[in-house]
């Protein structure tokens, strides 16, 4: 055996475990939904009606709407607030700047569900904003457990850090010297972020957006625990296919429906990266 | 100098501090109109501090700076009648070369034929015509630089100026952007701020350089005055090469190229050749004289002469007497 042969044995030996892993986890799965979804639940045979169930059935026609809904407002307030945060980390160098700097990371390292509580006990309408109001004689009910905009509210407090995190890493990497040859060639602070800061950091932004908005189409903790009973978040309608009805190729089906939602932000992570190619050498 | 050119910048007291108590202290200075000048000390000594205060990216703590008789302090950097040219990531790197130069006249709402023709102008200023579709990140170091420096002249600035801007680039392209500043300096007659820390370059640029060292002035003077005349122990040892050499409790200094060397004794200096160095059109000898070692600057005809631990004397053309009080005194021959 020559040389290069056992070579490439040891190479395709090093490849193979992490190789058979990923086919039999993640490929095979896949493979096997996609058929199955396609598959009528007693004969076997080819069908779509798993798939237009979800598209003509209102109440899951409107989960479908409503997780998009839910999904495109936390990526766009998150986005913004995140741009916020991160400009302001940028170009600001006090004490307190550095400060949050080393906070805003926080919210990651708590458990999923323990977040999830925290934040129930205090916007629930029996919750810690409601004691304070009724120290001060008012009743309030934000009415913001089971409804969207409890959902959206953790989410942020999920994603805002995430994003944050991506954006400031986009802004740190711009050199000084790019804005203050800016400002030297006439540009007010407003030209400077529309023309320098928003060109070189759009990249960024997409690629957080489209992060955030893969990991909430699916997202199941906070919907199961804040979510309403109707409409639903996809992650639940799933579940509830699979656990409550039993219904496997119709979960495939959403399944599947889920990872085109999915590859939409995908497709635009993809082809930003390669529309910048241009400048970026 | 005459007295009658016309200042173009004043710096009147100027101090600046930074929160660590470094800075620049009580700083005066006049630049005339068409005049390079050139900030030369070690890195931290403050000259690029200077330079920002010039061009507003830093406020001064005390006193004033001004152009053309106008106090500049208060203003923002986009409303200074300066331009710079940073040491590197000059230029915008999502714009092509021909947006880069256009931003600054866009922005003074310059009409678009005029913007084009000014564009073409300037990419011919530094030889660099025919790249406005290119993007930075195509050019080399060099060629980014010349765009920079040709995009802060299309703005017509009243001062040029320029922070270190060569020294990320290799020697011998280094050579020819400074001729080619130089050139363009002349021809358009601006004046020039130019920050370096390196004496050749401040040498062959300026009309006068200001040495610094630790926040503070050594000298100002024409480069041949810097040269010929040092005022301290740091201007002599940075400008150029210069021997100490200690005799009778008095130090003597004296440049490498001042010293005739021949071999045998008796001239001012008696020694032995420590090492023979060519540096091409010259060779250094390094000569042990008791305890010190003296540099000298000889042509190849004495040096193929010569080999390690030959006896060799020195006579000293040119010398001074550096006194801790009196500063250098010329030894009259």
């Amino acid at each position: 055996m020559s040389k290069k042969q056992k070579q490439r044995i040891a190479a395709y030996g090093l490849v193979l475990p992490a190789f058979l892993i990923v086919m039999l986890t993640v490929a095979y799965p896949i493979v096997s939904a996609v058929i199955q979804s396609f598959q009528d639940e007693k004969t076997g045979e080819f069908t779509w009606d798993n798939y237009t169930y979800f598209f003509t059935e209102p109440n899951q026609l409107k989960n479908i709407l409503y997780t998009l809904m839910v999904v495109v407002l936390t990526v766009v307030i998150a986005i913004v607030v995140a741009y916020l945060l991160a400009l302001y980390l940028r170009f600001t160098k006090s004490k307190i700047a550095k400060t949050i700097g080393t906070l805003y990371l926080l919210p990651r390292f708590v458990p999923a569900m323990c977040a999830v509580y925290a934040m129930i006990t205090i916007i629930r309408d029996s919750g810690l904003i409601n004691r304070i109001g009724l120290l001060f004689g008012h009743d309030i009910h934000l009415g913001m457990m089971y409804h969207a905009s409890g959902i959206i509210t953790m989410n942020l407090w999920f994603n805002i850090p995430f994003a944050a995190l991506m954006i400031t890493a986009g802004l740190g990497a711009i050199p000084d010297s790019i804005i203050e040859g800016a400002r030297d060639v006439g540009a007010g602070k407003l030209k400077v972020l529309t023309s320098m800061i928003f060109p070189l950091s759009a990249k960024d932004v997409v690629v957080a957006s489209t992060f955030v908005f893969m990991s909430n189409v699916g997202s199941f903790t906070t919907p199961y625990l804040m979510g309403g009973n109707h409409p639903k978040m996809l992650g639940i309608a799933l579940f509830d296919q699979f656990n409550k009805y039993l219904k496997y190729n119709r979960s495939a089906a959403l399944s599947v429906i889920m990872f085109l939602i999915c590859s939409v932000s995908a497709f635009v992570y993809i082809y930003t990266n390669l529309k910048e190619k241009d400048w970026e050498k | 100098m005459s007295n009658e050119r016309k200042v173009k910048l004043e710096i009147k007291d100027m101090t600046k501090l930074y929160d660590n108590g470094d800075g620049v202290r009580h700083i005066n200075l006049e630049i005339y109109e068409g005049e390079i000048v050139t900030f030369l000390g070690p890195s931290g000594c403050g000259k690029t501090t200077i330079l920002r205060t010039i061009g507003g990216f830093l406020d001064v703590t005390e006193g004033d700076i001004t152009v053309d008789g106008q106090s500049i302090i208060h203003l923002p950097p986009e409303k200074r009648p300066t331009a710079m040219v940073f040491q590197s990531y000059n230029l915008w790197p999502h714009m092509t070369i021909y947006e880069n130069l256009a931003f600054g006249l866009k922005l003074r709402k310059v009409p678009k034929a005029e913007i084009d023709k000014a564009v073409k102008d300037g990419l011919a200023l530094v030889s660099m015509s025919g790249s406005e579709k290119k993007y930075p990140g195509q050019l080399s170091g060099g060629q980014q630089q010349r765009i920079a420096i040709a995009r802060s002249l299309l703005l017509k600035p009243s001062l040029l100026l320029l922070d270190e801007p060569f020294s990320a680039l290799d020697a011998k392209i280094r050579q020819q952007m400074r001729e080619e500043l130089k050139k363009i300096q002349s021809d358009l007659g601006i004046t020039v701020i130019f920050v370096t820390h390196d004496q050749e370059e401040a040498m062959s640029l300026s009309h006068r350089i200001v040495v610094m060292n630790k926040g503070k002035f050594e000298q100002v003077g024409t480069p041949a005055e810097i040269y010929d005349n040092p005022q301290t122990l740091h201007v002599a040892s940075f400008i150029g090469e210069m021997n100490f050499i200690n005799r009778d409790g008095k130090t003597i200094a004296v440049r490498p190229e001042n010293i005739s060397v021949r071999p045998g004794t008796g001239d001012d200096l008696d020694g032995t050749v420590r090492t023979v160095m060519l540096l091409g059109h010259y060779v250094v000898l390094n000569v042990q004289c008791g305890g010190n070692v003296v540099k000298c600057n000889v042509d190849r005809e004495l040096s193929d002469r010569l080999s390690i631990g030959d006896k060799v004397t020195l006579k000293f053309n040119k010398c001074s007497i550096f006194d801790e009080e009196e500063g250098f005194v010329p030894v009259e021959q």
